[in-house]
Parts: structure tokens; sequence; C-alpha cells
């Protein structure tokens, strides 16, 4: 083959693939620049979102929270950088009717991405079957629920057919219903006056109207979406960004939304590009390619902090580590056993070596922003090797294996602290056999005995409701997979969220903590979770434990 | 010739079957999409309509017929994730890995060929032991690591170049940098070997004493003669244009068909996988088979159906 006919081989096939590369940035190119000197921040996050649908109903997800508070506007907001207490959203005011109605006064003027202003008719749609519910009906206590599914023919999960909207996918109104699995109703007072009547008691709807899921959507939008999945992907709500492009797995753009009722932004677009990789993000943000990068990994942090330009910041989130038990392993059947797990960690140890001491051992499975429902004095078991050895004894475990099953850092860290955990175990004198699984469905998997897993619980909401009930109770993903379960746990979790007499409600939780990290311990909390940005230092900006990313007009600040 | 093309495409189809039939079976028993797609922290209610609304609850072997089956209709099935038809969302992911792939590529043949060749012709010289130990360095670093390097030096520390995202052509050069430096090295080692060989065969030597100048002998003679295992290397890599970057587009960010796969395969995403795993497989079949008809077109002793053995 002469040298000179390969050379008119290469260079045709370089200009079919210049062609292909010009075609290719010539469709993904950039728009002019408009009349606007709003500056752009560009974020690089490890996912947008992992379900590729932008709306809470469907991506339960934590990278789902960073940017729906961007997107969605809710009735009830918190305040997101300070102390986590609630302050008006969409509503401008609130007030109880009774135990089981909330009334709020819309805001007059906030208006959708779509120019549409925000009514009462928008709010009751948006808690109505078409969006949320489908055909899935409240909780109304169990007598009551006994005789209405004796009534109904209709299967427990089906698509919704509603005239005149797109079908929602059948997981859509499960999670609808666990959000608000008592909801009967939102009555349209008038244009700007909503009632939500609940179908039990409920002191929670306040701090459920303020949780990622129940944000308020355009009734006209979604009805007007060719179908359930284009909404998703472009979903109309009244948040400070609007969706621009959406690409999953690539990028989103927000724009903003400059009749937003909080202000217009400061920022002219939001620019998530999906870098999976840690390297990648870090590389991306020390070579000026991002203003941005989330979850940096506490080993990271020199690295960036190195350069001068650069720092980072952020901390505690609303989300615990725990250690999981399944109660069904022949070792761990015994109370005491699982007593002896808990008492040998040495939490702070943890904290200190694989978290830079940037996070803490909080006070078991609760946040302070629970408010008065908050057991100040309640602490996680204390490390004590010595009770670990006698209550090792006294049950009469012999050295038998215990797995603990482990993903390869879902959780950062994950695999480290596994190490560390095994070591502390070993030194009390289990025999743990950890096993690195895949995914979720092998961790989860029966053919094998189950003993030990990761996990984390987030709090939605400021109500024990909003993790132990939900996590741990008997609806909860441990009960539900069948790792655990306890009578008088169950009893009271009922009573938990029915009850709207605050100072018995604390009684109940506190006996709950007890059973579930005491007596009968269904899982142990490790450290609080954090979450990590590395940032610009010259862009003032203040992260939130809620895990949203705000850039909103009064968060951020571009020049120091 | 038609015999031996129905041959080959029926081999092609049980290679394509197999592959789809292996995937299907190790990504439905390995995996559950509904915890991977919603998370794990999903309401168990909410996995479980998920599960039934995709028939995941269905038992393996009607999933299996029922993915065949639809199939034989041309239908590819639709993502779980994205709800769009899973071929779609591979045919729209293909221009930006080529993008990387066809520039890529013809840097590997500007590269590694012409370095091969040179590096044959001055064998055991300083020149090839250079191109040499350059060569068995671009073959050995994995390219995620060539890619990070690279990222360190040209972005982060030189600021030249964009560290990853798709943006601009300037966001394409690592990415093809990093595909091309790997690729050419592998032609420059095969190449090398290949005219090492044919220089050593008495036709040369033959060429040579007959009076040609040298340049006629390697251009004429050597070249044509070494040029089959080097088609068969360049045939492989043709093939894998379509899913040959997954591991530098995971490095770069970059959004082709070789993230789609990482990301369907890490959800479950049955129907992406196998859209792709079929257009791979269908892109490496077609050319071999072109890679075949080039032998016959090279090499006339292959064309009339000789044997060739060695020696000529």
């Amino acid at each position: 083959m002469p040298i000179h006919s390969l050379s008119r081989r290469a260079v045709l096939a370089l200009s079919l693939s210049l062609t292909t590369s010009l075609s290719f940035f010539a469709m993904t190119g950039t728009q002019a620049a408009r009349a606007d000197d709003r500056p752009v921040v560009r974020v690089a996050v490890q996912q947008v979102v992992n379900s590729g649908a932008l709306t809470p109903l469907r991506e339960q997800s934590n990278v789902g929270a960073r940017i729906f508070p961007m997107i969605f506007a809710s009735l009830i907001d918190l305040d997101r950088q300070g102390d986590l207490s609630p302050v008006p959203g969409l509503a401008e005011s609130w007030k109880r009717i009774d135990d089981r109605t909330l009334e709020l006064v819309l805001r007059k003027g906030a208006t959708f991405h779509n120019g549409d202003e925000v009514t009462a008719e928008d709010v009751a749609f948006s808690f109505g079957p078409e969006r949320m519910f489908g055909d899935r009906k409240p909780f109304r206590g169990k007598e009551a629920q006994a005789t209405i599914q004796a009534d109904e023919t209709k299967p427990l999960f089906s698509a919704a057919t509603v005239q005149g909207g797109p079908d929602l996918p059948p997981e859509v109104p499960a999670v609808g219903r666990r959000l608000w699995p008592s909801l009967e109703r939102v009555e349209v007072v008038d244009k700007y006056t909503v009632r939500f009547v609940n179908a039990l008691p409920d002191v929670t709807m306040e701090g459920r109207l303020a949780r990622v899921g129940s944000q308020i959507i355009s009734k006209r939008a979604f009805l007007e979406a060719k179908d359930w999945m284009s909404w998703a992907r472009n979903p109309v709500s009244a948040g400070p960004f609007k969706v621009k492009e959406f690409r999953p797995d690539n990028v989103l753009v927000l724009e903003a939304h400059d009749t937003y009722y909080g202000g217009k932004p400061t920022v002219k677009e939001i620019r998530y590009v999906v870098v999976p990789e840690v390297p990648g993000r870090v590389n991306g943000l020390l070579s000026g390619e991002f203003d941005f990068v989330t979850d940096v990994p506490p080993d990271q942090v020199k690295t960036i902090e190195a350069n001068p330009k650069f720092e980072v910041v952020g901390g505690p989130v609303l989300n615990h580590r725990l250690i999981v038990f399944d109660k069904n392993h022949p070792q761990l059947a015994d109370p005491r056993v699982r007593q002896a797990l808990t008492h040998a960690i040495d939490r702070q140890v943890i904290v200190d070596a694989l978290w830079d001491g940037r996070t803490s051992v909080p006070a078991g499975l609760q946040w302070e922003y629970y408010a008065d429902m908050f057991h100040k004095d309640w602490t996680v078991p204390q490390y004590n090797p010595d009770l670990a050895r006698k209550l090792l004894k006294e049950s009469g475990y012999k050295g038998e294996p215990i797995p603990f099953r482990v993903t390869n850092n879902y959780y950062t860290n994950q695999v480290q602290t596994a190490q560390v955990l095994t070591e502390m175990w070993r030194a009390v004198g289990f025999n743990i056999d950890i096993q690195m699984k895949e995914n979720w469905q092998q961790i989860f998997d029966r053919n094998e005995p189950r003993g030990i897993r990761d996990w984390s619980n987030s709090a939605p909401f400021s109500d024990p409701v909003s993790s132990l009930v939900n996590q741990h109770g008997p609806n909860g993903q441990q009960q539900q997979v069948g790792e655990w379960t306890n009578a008088e746990f169950n009893k009271l979790s009922d009573k938990l969220e029915t009850s709207t007499d605050r100072p018995e409600r604390r009684v109940i939780f506190g006996r709950m903590l007890e059973i579930a990290e005491r007596e009968d311990p269904a899982y142990t909390v490790l450290h609080r979770n954090i979450v990590l940005y590395g940032k610009r230092k010259d862009i003032t900006w203040k992260w939130s434990p809620t895990f949203a990313m705000d850039f909103s007009a009064d968060n951020i600040r571009f020049g120091q | 010739m038609l015999r031996y093309i129905a041959s080959r495409g029926l081999r092609a189809l049980i290679t394509i079957f197999l592959v789809l039939s292996f995937a299907f079976v190790i990504l439905r028993l390995s995996g559950d999409p509904a915890l991977l797609i919603l998370s794990p922290d999903a309401p168990p209610e909410a996995l479980e309509a998920f599960r039934k609304g995709w028939g995941l609850d269905a038992p393996l072997w009607r999933q299996y017929l029922g993915y065949f089956l639809n199939i034989a209709e041309g239908n590819f099935g639709q993502s779980m994730r994205d709800g769009r038809p899973a071929i779609d969302l591979v045919l729209e992911r293909i221009p930006a890995t080529l993008a990387i792939t066809l520039p890529a590529f013809a840097l590997k043949l500007l590269i590694g060929v012409p370095a091969g060749i040179f590096a044959a012709l001055h064998r055991n010289s300083l020149i090839d032991r250079l191109v040499m130990s350059l060569s068995v360095a671009g073959y050995t670093i994995p390219s995620f690591v060539l890619g990070l390097v690279l990222v360190l030096v040209f972005a982060v520390n030189l600021g030249w170049l964009p560290s990853g995202g798709y943006t601009s052509p300037w966001h394409a050069v690592l990415p093809i940098v990093t595909l091309g430096l790997g690729g050419a090295a592998i032609l420059a080692r095969f190449t090398r070997s290949a005219m090492l060989e044919v220089l050593g065969q008495p036709y040369i030597r033959t060429a040579s004493a007959k009076g040609l100048i040298w340049r006629r002998v390697v251009t004429s003679h050597a070249l044509p003669n070494a040029a089959i295992p080097t088609v068969t290397i360049i045939g492989f890599m043709v093939g894998s244009l379509i899913a040959g970057a997954v591991v530098v587009e995971s490095v770069f960010s970059w959004p082709g068909v070789g993230r789609l796969l990482v990301s369907a395969v890490a959800n479950r995403d049955l129907a992406v996988v196998q859209a792709i795993l079929l257009l791979v497989a269908a892109c490496m079949v077609t050319s071999n088979l072109v890679v075949d008809a080039l032998y016959g077109w090279i090499d006339p002793r292959l064309r009339s159906g000789r044997t060739v053995k060695a020696g000529g």
C-alpha cells in the first residue's frame, strides 16, 4: 500500500470527521448572546436527576432535591440558609381551621414560567388525581380503609386515565400518596384561598407543604403537555428559574424567571453539567470551566483549597448515615448482639479520620428543626467496648460470621467506613463478613442471609413522621423489605401520625427512639452526612442544609 | 461470493442473538431497574408500581420472549428512564461519539502507520527505539490515565484547553488526542512488525537485486504485502467507532454513546443497553465483512482463491 494512497484516505477520513464534528457543534452550539449582562452560573454535578424526570413525584433522590427549589415554588417555603423555619412561599399566610383542615391565602400576582397567574385552581390541581394521586384513595384510618378496600374492584396500581391530561406513570400516585397519605381534597374557597382537608387529624400538614414534592404547577401547562414525560422534561412552575434545555445525563440549563415573586434573579442562566467523576469535576473547577462543583469528597478539599481562587464550603445536611440490622439473621435475632454492635462503634473516630472533623455525631435519628419534638438529651449508644463484650458474652455469640453488605461508595466514604466498622466490631469479638455488592437489589436479596447494611435517612419535613415513621415504621422501607419489626413501635408509629396532642407526641417519639435505637435496635446512627461544594472564592454564596443549591437573587453575589 | 456473504451474515446474526441473550440475562438477574431508577429511598409501593408498570414482575422467560418478539417486529423497546424509544436515544448520541472517534481514527492512521513504517525501515536505530518506546507507553497507559494527565497539563496547569464538556470544538481536542494516541501506538506496533516480516522475505531481496530503487521496493512490494495485518486492526478500529470511547467519554463528560451505555447499564435500562449492543455488533460485523473484502483487493492471491504460504 503506497504511502501517498494512505495519506489520501487519511485526508478523506479527516474531512469526513471534521464535517461530523462541525455539524455536532453546530447542533449543540450556544445561541447568540442576548442583551442581558447577568452572569451565567456553571455547576458541575455528579448527576442532574437519576430518573430522567424533572419532577419530585418521580425523582426521589438527593441529586434531584438539589435543583427542584430553583424550578418549583411551594406554598410554604423554608428559610433554607437559616434555621429551616417555615416562611411564606406562594402562600402569604395560613391558618388552621381544625386539626384536619388548613387554609392558605395565596399571594396575588405570582406568575408561572408561562406567564399565567398562580391561582387557587392551580393549587387544587397540583394536589388532585390528574397530577398526583391517580386513583389512589386517601388513608382514612384502619377501619375505614378496610371497608373501602373491600368495596373497590379497581387494581391497586394502575396508571390514572383522566380526561384531558397525560396519563400518570404508576409510580407517581404511589409517591404522591406517600407524601400525602390522608389528604382528602383541596377546596378552592376563592381565587386566592384554598383549604387542604385531610381525612385524619394531622399536625404535619404545614411541614408536608414545605417538603420537596408539594410544589405547585401550572394546570394549563400540565394539561397541554403531549404526554407525561414531555411534561416531566419541561415542568412549568413558579420558581426563580425555568427549564430552557434538558438532556438527561448531560446538561440542564435553567434561565431566569424574571417575574419570580421572590425577586428577579441576578443570574441569567444556570448550567448544570453532568460530570460523573470526581477528578473531572475538580479539574473542571480548577481550570475555570465551572464556577461550582458538587459532591466534593473530603480528600479533595486540600487539592481545591491549594489554589487561592477557590474554596470548599458546605456541611451537615438533613441526612444521617446509618447502619441497618436484619433481625431475622440467626446471630442478630438477640437484641443484645445488635446492642453490642452499636456500643462497639467509636463514631467520633470515623468523623475525625474519614471526614476531617467536618461533620458530627447527631442525637440519634432526629434533627434540631423538629423544634419542640427534638429530644435534646437523647444520644446515640455510647462507645463502650467493655459493655459490647459483656452483651456479646451474655448473648452466647460464638463468633459465627455476620454478613455486612456494602456497595462501592454509593455513599461517600462508604467502603472506608465499612472497613473501620468491621475492625471496631472485630475488636470486641465479632466476626464480620464484608460482602461487596453492585447495587441495591443485591443488598436486599433474600436468597442469602442478610445481616448488616448501610443506609441514610433524611428528614424532608420538620417532624419525626418524616424520618422515623416513614423509614422504619410499618410502611417504611426497613419493615417492607422484612428486616425488622416491633409491635410496640408500630402501634406508637400509628399514634404519632394521627395524634394532635404535641406533648403526647413528644413522649411517643421519645419512646420510639428508645425502642429502635436501644432496646431492639433497628439501626444505629453513625454521623450526619455532609455535602461539600467547591466554588470560586469571588462568588458570595451560602450553602443550605436542605440539599438545595439556592441561586435566587438574595443568595448569590459576584465579586467579593 | 453470495454464499460467502450469506454464511458470514448468518454467523453475524447468531453472534448478535447470543450477545443480546447474554446481556438480557445478566442485566435482569443482577439489578432491579426500579431501585436504580427511582432510588432506594423511593416508597416501597412506588417501586412495586414501577415494576408492574414495566412488566418487571413477570417471569424472566416471559420478559425474554416478549423482548425478542418485539425486536422481530422492529420494536427495540422503550427506555425505562426516559420513556422514549431506546433506538432514538442511541441514534441521537451517535453524532457526538463520531465527533471524537472519527478525528481520533484519522489521527491513529496519520501517526500510527507512518511511525510503524518508519521504525521498521530504521530497525534498531535510535529512532526505532524511540518510536517503539512511545508506542509501548501509548499501548500500556490506560486511556483514563492518559486523559487525566492531559487534563492536568493542558487544562489545569496551562489553561490552554477545556477540561471536559462539549460546548465548543476546543472541548473535543483532548478526547480526540487521548483516543488517537492510544490507537496510534497500537497501529505503529502492528505496522512495524508486519513490515519487518515482509522486509525479510526473499522477494524483497530479489526486487532490490534486480536494481529497483529502495523507495520503489518499499512502496510497491513491501507495503502491499504488509497491509493485511494492519488492515485487520484498522477494521477493528472502524468497528469500534460507535462504542469505542466509553472510558474517554466518561473522563471528559462527553455526551456520546459510551456515556449512554455506562448510564444505561448502571440503571439496568435494558432496552437502551440492548439497542447499543445491537448497533455495536452490527458495526463490528459490517466492518469485518468489509475487511474480508479488502483482503481480496489487497492480495490478488486471496482473490483467486490460492492458499497463502509463508514466503509466497
